[in-house]
Parts: structure tokens; sequence; C-alpha cells
């Protein structure tokens, strides 16, 4: 090979480059006694009902773990952003964290659209992103781990309880958009599994606020129990409709959905009592850990922070589980920490024992079928150790090392 | 027998909610030639007036029949008297001007009350119909809505005020030179129809809770009607809530919400094609 001159430059600038890159990215936490973790959530806008109280649960670990004396002897700094409930701002906000911020791990975007944006951007810097939300499931991506329950481990247990208790007739109402669609198909697997049948799937676009049309339909078809995964605030008028018209006491509403916004503390009880939801967590938990858990909540947010559900809870379970595979592999390192988080991180928290589920990059967990009454969150049955869902064997990062894409599941 | 009552329950429940949506702005609009852009806030006013006097212990129906109109007509008289007086005539300018004034409105409230859900809950129980049972709320709801239309069309058409503001908006120097004050008339106008939109942000707060960015929800529902409708003022808005209205129920019950939503839209377009200036057109002769 003949070495020119002007070659010879070009590639040993590009090397150097590449290595002042490189000690940048392992140097910026190796020299400095603090490493930074990212929390990008919607702290305004429309969807900070959600991103407001899972900010809070991702400081409630940080102190909590900086508390016990930080992690491989650096406290933990978590470095707050805004998504603004604006799309553009998740892409814009990861590489901030990434290149900027040289944090070691990004978690939040919880909507579905924000995940998207996300996801791509830090896959490309090679920060690991911690998906707290629950979500429609088929996630399986090497550089994201789910925390939360993926489509199967709610929608299972709960159509499973609510075919053998309700009924075998389901009427399916939902938003218009792909997690709702996604969690449609289950229904059907899951009427076909367990003999029941879906009478119908109606999906309304999100503004909809007049569901005089959709409640006659239901009423037509005489269901034994409505599936609603309505989402938003317009979607809520379509409680309120039930109710005035009379439906509450008679066809049960079973959601996966309902409560991830707090609806139950909108909404009167009068529209709500009796409605039936599964989580991994609710705050009504009774359990010795979640007594602790509660009262560090209080202590960073005061007595009337608010309410934490399933879908927040994440923020803190994600932080927690992070730390457990950090110490694990007595790193701060991509590879490290994700190789630890392979190899079955068993954590035991407010909402019981979650385990890291190494092939699916997804987590094991118990789930909490409840009902509220007067506002009030009380258990039904307890489903434990739910794992995810493989897809067949399809959903595996040893396998597919490069799979990015979602899998959908199959009836 | 049962579905069928419950159907056609249905459809009417979608022409008043139409109807009470659009009456406001009808007044406003087409009174007055103003495009108001901030009509679904003075909606959104009005709810939010339901739901903060509700909270603060005042009876829901005078939060809803009374506490409401006059406060939303209280903010329609600063509006008027700020910004939509300096501006008759200029179609465009107050085009923006009450887009901003939307804005403002939006920004304000999310900025006191929070970018969340507020609401009451309905009154009234509900009407069991065989096998089906329909909200009492919802048949008040037709029932005053029938009132609304029925009285302003009253007002209008058979009483002093109603001559006068209709010379007003007809030939403003004719019944300038006949010694009415126009400016009094339009404000006057402007104020009524403010507060009727703040009645009916008030009637749905119970069925729809509230939330700052609602009245985006109905704006554009509520300006297709009334121009669809065209230059009879009442009349023309309430024939094209008639014809719009069912289309969507029956479209939304027998098809998917999607193609319900999209028929009202694709069928507004079609009447506009046929009849630029509006159903009333067939029988006011395009005037």
């Amino acid at each position: 090979m003949k070495l020119s001159r002007r070659s010879f430059l070009g590639t040993s600038a590009a090397l150097s480059a590449a290595s002042i890159a490189g000690s940048f990215a392992g140097g910026a936490w190796a020299a400095s006694d603090t490493v930074a973790i990212a929390s990008l959530h919607d702290l305004s806008g429309a969807l900070d009902i959600y991103g407001v109280p899972s900010n809070l649960c991702m400081k409630v670990a940080v102190e909590e773990i900086n508390a016990a004396g930080g992690l491989l002897g650096k406290k933990v700094e978590l470095k707050v952003y805004d998504g603004q409930s604006d799309i553009n701002k998740y892409p814009q906000y990861a590489q901030k964290a990434a290149l900027n911020d040289r944090v070691v791990m990004v978690q939040g975007a919880l909507s579905g659209a924000a995940r998207e944006a996300t996801r791509p951007v830090l896959r490309k810097y090679k920060i690991p992103f911690i998906y707290g939300s629950f979500y429609e499931g088929g996630l399986c991506e090497k550089n994201t781990f789910c925390v939360n329950t993926g489509g199967n481990q709610q929608v299972v247990p709960l159509l499973e309880w609510s075919f053998k208790n309700l009924g075998k007739k389901l009427y399916y109402i939902a938003s218009d958009y792909n997690a709702p669609r996604n969690f449609g198909i289950w229904n059907h697997v899951m009427a076909k599994r367990e003999g029941g049948q879906v009478l119908a799937d109606d999906y309304y676009p999100l503004d909809v606020t007049d569901f005089t049309a959709a409640i006659a339909k239901i009423q037509a078809a005489k269901p034994d129990v409505v599936h609603s995964c309505l989402v938003g605030g317009p979607a809520m008028s379509f409680y309120r409709q039930w109710a005035a018209a009379g439906m509450l006491k008679k066809i049960p509403i079973i959601s996966i959905v309902f409560a991830a916004g707090n609806e139950h503390e909108v909404l009167a009880p009068e529209e709500t009592d009796g409605v039936i939801v599964a989580y991994n967590y609710f705050q009504e938990l009774d359990t010795p850990k979640n007594k602790e858990f509660l009262a560090k909540v209080e202590a960073v947010a005061g007595k009337n922070h608010p309410y934490i559900n399933g879908e927040v809870f994440g923020g803190y379970s994600g932080v927690m589980l992070w730390a457990e595979a950090v110490k694990r592999a007595g790193s701060f390192e991509r590879e490290a920490v994700l190789a630890a988080l392979e190899s079955s991180i068993r954590w035991e928290g407010p909402a019981g024992v979650m385990t890291t589920d190494g092939p699916t990059h997804n987590t094991t967990q118990d789930v909490h079928i409840i009902k509220v009454e007067n506002r009030v969150w009380s258990l039904i049955e307890k489903k434990e150790q739910i794992p995810p869902d493989t897809y067949g064997g399809k959903c595996n990062v040893f396998t597919n090392p490069n799979q990015t894409d979602f899998l959908m599941p199959q009836i | 027998m049962d579905s069928f009552v419950i159907l056609c329950f249905a459809v009417v429940n979608s022409v008043a909610l139409l109807a009470l949506i659009s009456l406001g702005l009808a007044v406003i609009f087409g009174m007055m030639r103003v495009i108001n852009f901030a009509h679904g806030e003075f909606i959104m006013l009005g709810g939010y007036a339901t739901v903060i006097a509700n909270h603060c212990g005042v009876n829901l129906w005078l939060s809803m029949l009374v506490v409401a109109p006059m406060f939303v007509a209280l903010i329609g008289a600063v509006a008027e008297r700020l910004i939509v007086r300096r501006l008759y005539g200029h179609l465009v300018t107050t085009m923006l001007a009450t887009w901003g004034l939307s804005l403002f409105l939006i920004g304000a409230v999310t900025a006191i009350f929070g970018n969340t859900t507020m609401g009451v809950s309905a009154p009234l129980g509900n009407i069991p119909i065989g096998a089906y049972s329909i909200g009492a709320y919802q048949l008040f709801l037709i029932g005053i809505t029938a009132l609304l239309v029925v009285s302003s069309l009253l007002a209008l058409h058979w009483t002093k005020y109603g001559l006068i503001a209709r010379a007003a908006m007809q030939n403003s120097e004719m019944a300038a030179t006949l010694g009415i004050n126009c400016d009094r008339v339009y404000a006057v106008t402007f104020i009524v129809g403010a507060a009727i939109s703040g009645l009916a942000g008030a009637l749905l707060a119970p069925i729809s809770g509230v939330l700052p960015h609602m009245g985006a929800a109905y704006v554009a529902r509520a300006f297709v009607t009334v121009i669809s409708g065209g230059g009879a003022l009442i009349t023309g808005f309430l024939s094209a809530a008639t014809i719009l209205g069912p289309v969507e129920a029956l479209l939304s019950y027998f098809a998917t919400p999607v193609v319900g939503q999209a028929s009202l839209l694709l069928l507004a377009v079609i009447i506009l094609r046929l009849l630029p200036t509006g159903v009333s057109s067939l029988w006011t002769g395009g005037r």
C-alpha cells in the first residue's frame, strides 16, 4: 500500500479524534467523584401527569442510593430534562445528555412516541436506556431495558381473571393509536386461549368527548365486560357518560391504562367505583417495603405528593435495578452494566421481587389485579412472578443482537 | 324497539350538541361577521367557571345556569372593549386578534389551574328504557338546547331589541341615522354571544370534564356547522346541525367513530360546494 502524505494525515487525524472522543466518554466519570444519570420526562405540558411523578420516583431512588453511600464510591447525580410534552425535545435532550452531560444511563421517555424518538439516539451514542413505563410489549433491543410490565404481563393476567370471573363476552373500546391497537390483538389472543369472545374493537380518536353513540353501541351488544383502553383527558368523558347512563353498576369495566393518569382522583367516585385494573404496583400496597418507600417519597415531595401508580413506579424500580446491575458489574461501563442486567438481577422492592430477564431485556415481576372504591384501590388477586413474553422465541437479544423493531403478538 | 329508541336518542343528542356549541358562534359570526377564534375558549371558560364555583360550594345548577354565563359575558365584555371593538369590518385582523386571545386564555387557565382535567359529575341519574338506560342529564341537555334556540329565534324576530340588532347588522349607517347607537348594539350582541358560549361550556362540563385546551375540540365543529348553515342566523345553523349531526351519529354507530367524524367534514364540503352560501340559501335565496 502506498502511503501518501494526505491519507496518512487524514487517518491519523481520525484516529486521534476517536481516541479523544473515547477518552472523554470513558474518562468523564472515571476522574470525578460523581456519576450522572439522566431523567428525561415531560415535566410540563399535556403529559406532565405522567412525567412529574415518574421523575419524582427517580429522585427518590437516587437519594436512597446516595444516602447509602453512593455507587462504587461515587455519588449519583440526577440530570433532569423537561421534554415539555413535545416529541422534538426528546432526541435533542437525549443527545445533550449523552454528549454534553456524559451520563451513564438515561431513563424516561414514557409515551410510545417519546420512546421511539429517544431510542435510536441513545443506541447511536451507546448510552443504556432504561424504559420505566408499562407498554404494549415486544421491545427486545440490546441497548434498552424495560423494567415495567410489557403487554402480556398486564393483559394476560387481567383477561384470564376477567374471562373466568366476569364473563366470556368482552367489548373493547380504545383510543386510536399504536399501543391500544396492539393491546387489542392481545384481547383476541386471550379470547382464543380462554374460550371467550371479543364482540367489538372500537377505536376512538384522542379528541372525542361525546360517547353517546359508543355507549348505545355497547348497550346493544350486551357484553359481560367492557375493556377500556381510552387514554387522555378528553377520553375521561367516557367514564362520566357511562356512569350518567347508569351503566357503571350494570357492566363492569376492566382496563390496563385507567389510573395511569390518576383518573380515579380526577373523576368522582360515583363515576369510577368498581373499575378493575392490573398493575405491578399501586400505592395502597400493604407491605413493609412499600411503607418505607412511601416514607421516602414523602420526605422528598411532602405529604401531598402525587399518587404513585404502576405507570410512574418504574421511575423508582428502574434506577434501583440499574444500581444493582452496576454493583454486580463493578463498573458504569455500558457493556458491563448490560451484561449484569442480562444475568438475572434480583431486587426486592415495594412491588415485590423483580428479576431482570436476559434474553428479552424485560423484567419478570408480580402483577396485582385491583379494584377502585371511593378513590382507594384494593387488591383482588396477586399474580406472582409473571415472565415477559418471548414472542415465540423471537424476542431474544442473544440470538438477535441487532434487533430494534417491535414484535407483534400473533393470534 | 328499545335499541331503536336508544339510537334515536344518540342522533338527537348529536344534533343538540352541535347546536349547543354553535349557537354562541352563530350569534357573533352570523350577526356581526366577526370570526371569533376564541369561541372554543369561551366554552372552556364556561366549563371552568362551573367547576370552580361548584367546588367552592355553589349549587351545581346555579353554577351552570347563572355563574358561568355571567362570568363569560364579563370576559366577553372586556374582550370586546379592548380588542374586537377596534377591529370591526377587518375580517382577517379580527381573526388574528381573537386567535391571539384564544392562545392567551389557554395559557392563562393552564398557568392558574394546571394542564389537568377537572370536572363535576352529571346530576339527575338515569332513565331505564327496556334493557338499556340513558343519562337523564343528557335529556335535560337536549331540552335546554331546544329552549335556547327557540328563545334566540323569538328574541331576534319578536322583540324590539331583536329588530334593532338586525337593523344595525343589515345597514349600520341607516340604523345610525335613525338614532340607533350601533357600537352599543355590537357590544351587547358580542356579550350575549359570549354568554351563550359560556352556558354551553357549563352545560358540557358534567359530561365531558374541563381541560385548558378543550376548546379546540369544539371550535372546528362549531365553525363547520355555522358556515354550512349560511346566512339565516338561527334557522341556518340549526338546519346544518340537523343534517350533520345524524350523519355523524349513525355512521359512528354502524361503522366506526373515525368514519363518523370524517363523514361530517366530507358532508360539509359537499354542502358548501353545492350551496356556497350555506344550507339556508335554499330559502333565503342566497342573501
